[in-house]
């Protein structure tokens, strides 16, 4: 595992300087064992990286405490200064409307800025409608908008579809991977899809009581087929990972 | 929107009901926003008239009461006699002048309650040290008959235009401080977390999150604020004044005029009756997102 990450680091810092890292993160809640444990990681610019891993093993913790949103009490841990999360719940505010939402993201937004990120995200049409009225797929599309309006550097999804039906899901995979394209920001994408890791990500990360248990390169051309045998070994590999035998 | 408003009126009339419940038995008037309240209005008349009956039939019968000397008019103006009296009123102007007075004293009182009641709310909601100053004594205060303060007030503040006001503000503004306290405290910390992610500076956070997610609740404050406010101003004006339709009845009452008494009372309920529709009507206005189904087709799929 220290190989891993020597190998990563050695990369990164030879191409350029990293979008995301962090050193030495430990995180504990009162008295219980630590929910990050000495944790090390590094995300180079525009890369896509899975972060998997059971529940409670403090997936979400790592991402709140790389949003800001949770103290750093040890170790260390740096960010571009513009990054935009979004949730599994959409989060939009319900008393504005949809473009009025986007706009808000971002301090000199103009409503033909908010208009063109909801066409990106094919979302136009609704951009005057109330948040209640849309459906789970379309509140998320908007909370991609208004994510990206901000033109983070490194972007952070904490299940961001998994409260979605599985159409609706494939297809949200699929815009994440063209926006990805074309925004070129870092991204950390906390799932429990192994196939949805596989298909978006250069990098699977899983994690385990706090530390990275494997971090592993996804070395497969895009756009990806399940069929493929590398995609298939890898598959089995992270689902091993995960505890879970094929 | 404009359909709205027929889920608020008194909405007895299970016909009218079952009408709007069951729009697809009518597309032709689902299409056209603007037939469906009028088909809906005629449907609604006969209904509203059973309603409206057994008041209609009261007053009749108080007027016969009357006539017939079963009651004795010293006691109890009849409705024909009310109506001539207050007709006369407002005639020579006393009425207007009056209800003029009365008027500003309840819209400053509520100005004044509505100021307070919000920045008492936002600081006592949105700060540790404004919360243990401020919501305490205001927990306990509360608990005090603001009525029972009048006398104090008047030997306070003398008999002018500031006790009545100062009492009218002072039961109005805990309504709109405890309803908006609570609407505050139960915003979805999510949406404040979001705030906090993209960058919104407090006083953005304030105006963008915190007060739109509470109107709900100062709109509800509001409501009793104004029920309140005409309560107070009630007995403000009956205790100690020299104008203002409250000392037009006190007045009535030493020349034993039962029937401006009564034309008060009808002002007092008219009054009531304006402004409590007035709020619902800006509680409509302002929610209108918290009504999916007028915006559009509701739920859609992708
Ligand atoms: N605010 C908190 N207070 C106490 N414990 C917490 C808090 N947040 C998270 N935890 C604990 O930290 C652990 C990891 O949580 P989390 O990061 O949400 O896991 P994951 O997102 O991987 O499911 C869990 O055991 C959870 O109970
Ligand atoms: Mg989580």
């Amino acid at each position: 595992m220290t190989e891993t990450l020597s190998h990563n680091k050695e990369t990164y810092q030879n191409t350029s300087q990293p979008a995301v890292r962090v050193r030495g993160l430990s995180r504990r809640f009162g008295n219980n064992p630590p929910v990050l444990h000495g944790l090390d990681l590094t995300i180079a610019p525009g890369e896509f990286v899975a972060l998997l891993g059971h529940s409670g093993s403090g997936k979400s913790t790592l991402l709140r405490t790389l949003a800001g949103l949770d103290p750093v009490t040890e170790g260390e841990v740096s960010t571009p200064d513009e990054i935009s999360v979004v949730f599994q719940e959409s989060r939009l505010l319900p008393w504005k409307t949809v473009w009025e939402n986007v706009a808000l993201a971002q301090q000199s937004a103009t409503r033909a800025q908010a208009t063109r990120l909801l066409d990106e995200v094919g979302l136009a049409h609704r951009q005057d409608a109330w948040p209640l009225t849309l459906s789970g797929g379309e509140a998320q599309r908007a909370a991609l908008a208004r994510a990206l309006i901000r033109e983070p550097a490194f972007l952070m999804l904490d299940e961001p579809f998994a409260a979605l039906d599985a159409l609706t899901r494939l297809r949200m995979q699929a815009l994440v991977a063209t926006l990805w394209q074309r925004h070129h920001s870092a991204v950390l994408l906390v799932t429990h899809d192994v196939d949805e890791a596989l298909t978006l990500a250069d990098r699977a990360i899983v994690l385990d009581k706090g530390r990275i248990r494997l971090d592993m390169p996804i070395p497969l051309e895009r756009p990806r087929r399940h069929a493929d045998p590398v995609f298939e070994r890898l598959r089995t590999q992270l689902l091993e990972e995960l505890g879970v035998h094929t | 929107m404009s359909g709205a408003s027929f889920h608020n009126a008194p909405p007895l009339l299970p016909r009218d009901k079952a009408s709007l419940a069951a729009p697809p038995a009518h597309p032709r008037h689902q299409k056209t926003g603007t037939r469906g309240p009028i088909h809906r209005i005629r449907w609604s008349v006969l209904p509203a008239l059973g309603r409206y009956a057994s008041p209609v039939i009261l007053v009749l019968l108080w007027q016969a009461a009357c006539s017939t000397g079963l009651i004795s008019t010293r006691l109890f103006a009849s409705p024909l006699q009310i109506l001539a009296t207050g007709w006369g009123l407002a005639q020579d102007g006393t009425l207007q002048a009056n209800l003029g007075v009365s008027l500003l004293r309840a819209a400053s009182g509520l100005a004044l309650a509505l100021a307070t009641g919000i920045s008492l709310a936002l600081i006592a909601a949105l700060s540790r040290i404004g919360e243990n100053v401020i919501d305490a004594p205001i927990q306990i205060l509360r608990t005090l008959p603001v009525l029972a303060l009048a006398p104090l007030f008047i030997l306070w503040f003398g008999i002018g235009e500031l006790p009545k006001v100062l009492l009218v503000a002072l039961g109005a503004t805990f309504p709109v401080y405890l309803n908006l306290h609570k609407g505050i405290r139960a915003i979805d910390p999510k949406l404040l977390e979001m705030a906090h992610t993209i960058g919104l500076s407090r006083w953005q956070r304030i105006r963008n999150v915190i007060l739109p997610g509470a109107l709900p609740d100062l709109l509800v404050g509001t409501r009793l604020a104004v029920s309140i406010a005409w309560l107070m101003l009630v007995v403000a004006e009956q205790i100690n004044a020299s104008s203002g339709i409250g000392h037009m009845m006190m007045d009535a009452q030493d020349f034993l005029r039962t029937d401006i008494i009564f034309v008060g009372l009808a002002i007092y309920g008219l009054l009531g009756l304006i402004s409590d529709q007035g709020v619902r009507i800006l509680e409509r206005r302002a929610l209108v997102w918290r009504q999916p189904s007028a915006q559009g087709r509701g739920q859609n799929h992708d």
